[in-house]
């Protein structure tokens, strides 16, 4: 069987890197993205079985890339990170069909367990 | 909040409270305990901050800005509260404050990624002209005043090398280093600053003239006469110590060489440099314009850093008289983890390390006992030795040695065993440089971090066979550091048995301390019956990342001392013990490990700690601690937390002015009085009409209660007279008033100031004084007990003998201790409260059960008796 594809964007390397290392572990392919538009104009050609994205970003942001792979890929399960945790934002992502919200920092462990769950939630 | 708004604010404070010129003991002591306050505060975000940036938690550096902030304020503002605790007896630590605030500031603040002093190039012209210069220090150090985080001034190198010869017991040559500051200097001298300030790139290079200039205007440039006098005292004195036959190897030690960037090969080496003013001088320069080599330009320029941002210290070190050098990779870089790589060959090590020569080879099993896997013998035509006089040269190698093996299996063995306390000490694997001398002594000439890439590999699975393993304890509690380790159980006592400790042990024990310090980075892993997530000892553990376990109930007692185990603390706050080595699961530890310090932004992120979390200032009886002593965050809170306590000691008798004073009254002849500040005594109580004194009921106060009664405790006060001999008897009535008989006259002697969780204690029997400083609350981080007991009227000899029963006592309840003729001075600290009362139970019966216990210690043998006696509950004289 192919290897779950994941996306990661953040537009700090050390986010990208980190979550790269940890979810190879794990044996998904990775691919990391330091901005919203590269993150999109790469999901307009390949279709990730998860996307992890950091909400606030300069240009496209999280929301943005959440609306994206909503219309894009409906199944898609997308999970929101940032270091701005508050509970608008939260909401306001939850609405909008997100699998999962973590404050940074974030648990590996934590992210894991959500990725799994997304991905085994997925038909 | 800004560092000079804090001097403000610590002045505004100042002039408030000592504006009136009198500042009660109320009021210094609710400055003690705001200090405190955030001094917990400050512990709590170190560790976190330990905790995030540990591997387990994906940050940004977002999370270590605000975290930092949050420290930051936190600290000045124990700071402010500290200078008015101690009228400002302590200015020079804003400075240190605002140095290593500084260091941080460059590290979180700086544009863009790059890491501390190494700016991009398009960094460069705005900094240029104002570096940040904070050391107008030393431009020659010895290895011995290194500490690890003098990277800036030392190099990395100097540093990574003092750092083992200071710490781990391996033979590591003498060596001085040439300063940053000393690079400086002769930049400065020279004007070859100038020259480097005006470098510009045309279409991303460095005109190739330009770095010519510089090249030679280094190689020509004098030693300015400050520079040439400290290296010449330094040549005398290493002349003076090892005669003048002696030569040096001239390193290169870049500021963040060895640390951030490797710069592996990048820069020269001027080995057997003869013990000579002029020599010593060429060596340096050469060492220093090799920063400005093609090479070296070219490889700043591959990584982005800007040439002439890195500054170059050097070091002198001890030539070794090597019959065979080499170098070991500690984890075998392509291929099993659990393996290591041994290259050697016959002289100096030059031909192995820019790989020359055909070197032989050991592949060997690392272990407590390391094992051969594979040797090979390589074909060795040639060799370099030095020269009489100075310098190397390559010779053909002597008949019968081109094939003959360089290193025997057992030297081989001794260097993978040495190899591996290295990287067991930095945690990490280790490129290692070694030589053995003509006598067949191994001496450690460099480590350096080797940079592992995992690629992409899956890290083993977890799921060693638990068939045949013995659990021998499963416990919940708090994890401090997660991981694996295995080794032999070394049950603490105290603090004077650590040094049976062996590298590689479980250490096991009571209460966690700050003591461990010393051993620590060779413990595998740690595991206590008691403590704290925020103790010092924590952030330590974290620092040098030993799995560590708290609050395991009764490791101590499960666990037998020298019994081999591994131990597993997990994320799920579970401690795991199990029966013998299993080098499965240490094996995966290795490898997570290895893992996420291999990424470069991790690595990068994570070195703000280095200025946060080490405590340096561990034991506050040591030479250093000073302000000037404190080189982190960790060590300035410690720094204010033990001199706060100091200061209340100091002036808690102050505590007696203006304030009513009530006589004690107990069924024992203390003759006590009681100066309540705050939540002492219950006030709510029925006292006789018009009363000036309270009964025992009437102390609330949480450690004097708890020291009473142990003073109470039944047959500990002996009311009777011990008999005393004549010569004791004529030297008691030389020392005046009688000691035999009742105390009452010691009234006016024997006060207690108190509050709920606070006790200052002066007792004077007779011709002894004992003096108790505690505090005692819910948060055993604020907890400490401070206990001195001096004097006596029998003679010295007695009375030291009191102080050897008293010693054996204290550090058996786990005090730190340190005596001197009739003077012994304990402390403890960080103990829950339930600990706390029993200890100063234990601390009335002391006070009581010593009065008179000199008398009787008439020869050394009672020492130990009486001691066991008291541990054992028997108080007869």
């Amino acid at each position: 069987m192919d290897k779950y594809k994941i996306m990661v964007i953040d537009d700090e390397k050390i986010v990208g890197d980190m979550a790269k290392l940890s979810l190879e572990q794990e044996g998904y392919d990775v691919e990391t993205f330091l901005s919203g538009e590269a993150a999109l104009e790469r999901l307009r050609e390949q279709k990730f079985d998860v996307v992890v994205t950091d909400l606030k970003m300069k240009g496209v942001d999280g929301m943005e890339i959440l609306k994206t792979v909503k219309q894009l890929y409906p199944d898609v399960k997308v999970i929101m990170i940032t270091a701005f945790a508050n509970l608008d934002t939260a909401i306001e992502a939850l609405r909008g069909d997100v699998h999962d919200f973590f404050p940074k920092p974030v648990k590996i462990k934590e992210l894991k367990t959500s990725i799994k769950r997304a991905l085994s939630n997925q038909v | 909040m800004h560092l000079n708004k804090v001097i403000a604010l610590g002045k505004k404070i100042i002039r408030d409270t000592f504006g009136a010129g009198h500042v009660t003991f109320k009021e210094m002591f609710a400055r003690f305990r705001k200090v405190l306050e955030n001094h917990n505060k400050a512990i709590e975000i170190i560790a976190d901050m330990g905790d995030k940036l540990g591997g387990d938690y994906i940050f940004d550096i977002t999370y270590i800005r605000n975290a930092y902030a949050g420290l930051y304020d936190t600290l000045t503002e124990s700071l402010a509260s500290f200078d008015v605790l101690t009228q400002n007896r302590y200015p020079q630590l804003k400075d240190v404050l605002g140095r290593i605030d500084k260091e941080i500031r460059l590290l979180v603040y700086k544009n863009g990624d790059s890491a501390r002093l190494i700016e991009t190039k398009r960094n460069q012209s705005q900094l240029n002209g104002r570096r940040p210069y904070f050391y107008k220090g030393e431009f020659v150090l010895p290895y011995s005043a290194l500490t690890w985080n003098m990277a800036h001034e030392a190099g990395g190198k100097n540093a990574n090398l003092a750092e083992l010869k200071n710490n781990v017991a391996l033979d590591i040559p003498d060596a001085f280093a040439v300063t940053v500051n000393a690079y400086d200097e002769f930049m400065r001298h020279n004007k070859i600053d100038e020259m480097i300030s005006a470098l510009e790139e045309v279409k991303d290079m460095y005109p190739k003239a330009a770095l010519d200039k510089i090249y030679t205007s280094i190689l020509n440039g004098n030693i300015p006469s400050v520079l040439e006098s400290a290296l010449d005292k330094a040549i005398e004195m290493f002349r003076a110590r090892y005669g003048d036959k002696c030569y040096l190897a001239v390193r290169s030690s870049a500021e963040a060489e060895d640390r951030e960037f490797s710069f592996a090969g990048q820069f020269e080496t001027v080995l057997n440099v003869p013990l000579e003013s002029r020599a010593v001088q060429e060596a340096y320069k050469r060492v220093i314009a090799s920063l400005f080599s093609d090479k070296a330009t070219a490889y700043h320029q591959q990584l982005g850093i800007a040439v002439g941002s890195v500054k170059m210290a050097v070091g002198c070190v001890l030539m070794v008289d090597a019959a065979v050098s080499g170098v070991i990779y500690s984890t075998n870089p392509n291929g099993d983890a659990g393996t290591m790589i041994i290259n050697s060959t016959w002289g100096l090590g030059t031909s192995v390390v820019e790989g020359h020569t055909d070197a032989d080879f050991y592949l060997v099993r690392k272990g407590t006992e390391p094992a051969i896997i594979s040797k090979r013998t390589g074909k060795k035509r040639s060799m370099i030795v030095g020269r009489e006089g100075g310098g190397v040269t390559e010779i053909q190698s002597p008949a019968g040695m081109t094939w003959q093996s360089s290193l025997p299996a057992e030297q081989a063995m001794e260097l993978a065993k040495q190899a591996m306390l290295i990287e067991t000490y930095f945690r990490q694997p280790q490129d290692i440089e070694w030589a053995i001398d003509r006598d067949g002594k191994i001496f450690i000439l460099q480590a350096r971090p080797l940079r592992i890439t995992a690629g992409d590999k899956e890290s083993p699975k977890l799921s060693f066979s638990h068939e045949g393993t013995i659990v021998l304890m499963k416990a919940k509690g708090n994890v401090v550091k997660k991981g694996v380790g295995a080794g032999r159980v070394f049950i603490f006592k105290h603090a004077d048995g650590l040094d049976k400790f062996s590298r590689g042990d479980v250490l096991v024990a009571r209460n966690d301390s700050s003591d461990f310090i010393h051993v620590m980075p060779y413990a595998s892993a740690i595991i206590t019956d008691t403590g704290s997530l925020t103790s010092h000892m924590a952030s330590l553990c974290r620092e040098f990342r030993v799995p560590a376990f708290v609050n395991a109930g009764a490791a101590t007692q499960v666990l037998k001392h020298g019994q081999e185990i591994t131990v597993i603390v997990d994320d799920e706050s579970m401690l795991t013990v199990y029966d013998g080595i299993l080098r499965e699961a240490l094996e995966h530890e290795r490898y997570s490990l290895a893992a996420m310090e291999d990424i470069y932004e991790y690595r990068k992120k994570r070195y703000v700690l280095r200025y946060i979390s080490p405590l340096n200032l561990v034991d506050p009886l040591m030479e250093r601690f000073t302000p000037e002593g404190c080189k982190t965050m960790h060590d300035i809170l410690r720094f204010i937390h033990e001199k706060a306590v100091m200061e209340l000691i100091d002036n808690a008798m102050n505590g007696l002015k203006g304030q009513a004073a009530m006589k004690l009254d107990l069924p024992i002849p203390a003759g006590i009085i009681v100066v309540d500040i705050g939540g002492g005594l219950d006030n709510t109580m029925n006292r006789a009409a018009g009363s000036d004194s309270v009964s025992f009921e009437h102390v609330v106060s949480i450690p004097l209660r708890a020291v009473l009664q142990g003073m109470m405790h039944p047959g500990a006060w002996h009311s009777e007279p011990v008999s005393l001999r004549v010569n004791d008897f004529l030297t008691s009535m030389m020392r005046l008033p009688d000691i035999a008989y009742g105390n009452d006259s010691n009234a006016v002697n024997n006060v207690a100031v108190v509050s709920r969780e606070y006790l200052n204690l002066s007792l004077k029997f007779g011709y002894h004084f004992n003096m108790i400083d505690c505090y005692c609350s819910e948060t055993a981080r604020n907890n400490h007990i401070y206990f001195r007991f001096t004097g006596g009227a029998t003679d010295m000899v007695k009375r030291s003998r009191r102080i050897e029963v008293i010693s054996i006592i204290l550090k058996e309840y786990g005090f730190n201790t340190k005596s001197k003729g009739d003077l012994i001075i304990g402390r403890i600290a960080n103990m829950g409260r339930g600990d706390m009362e029993k200890i100063l139970d234990s601390i009335g019966r002391l006070i009581a059960y010593t009065r008179q216990l000199d008398a009787v210690l008439h020869d050394d043998s009672k020492v130990e008796r009486y001691a066991r006696n008291f541990l054992e509950g028997i108080y007869e004289l």
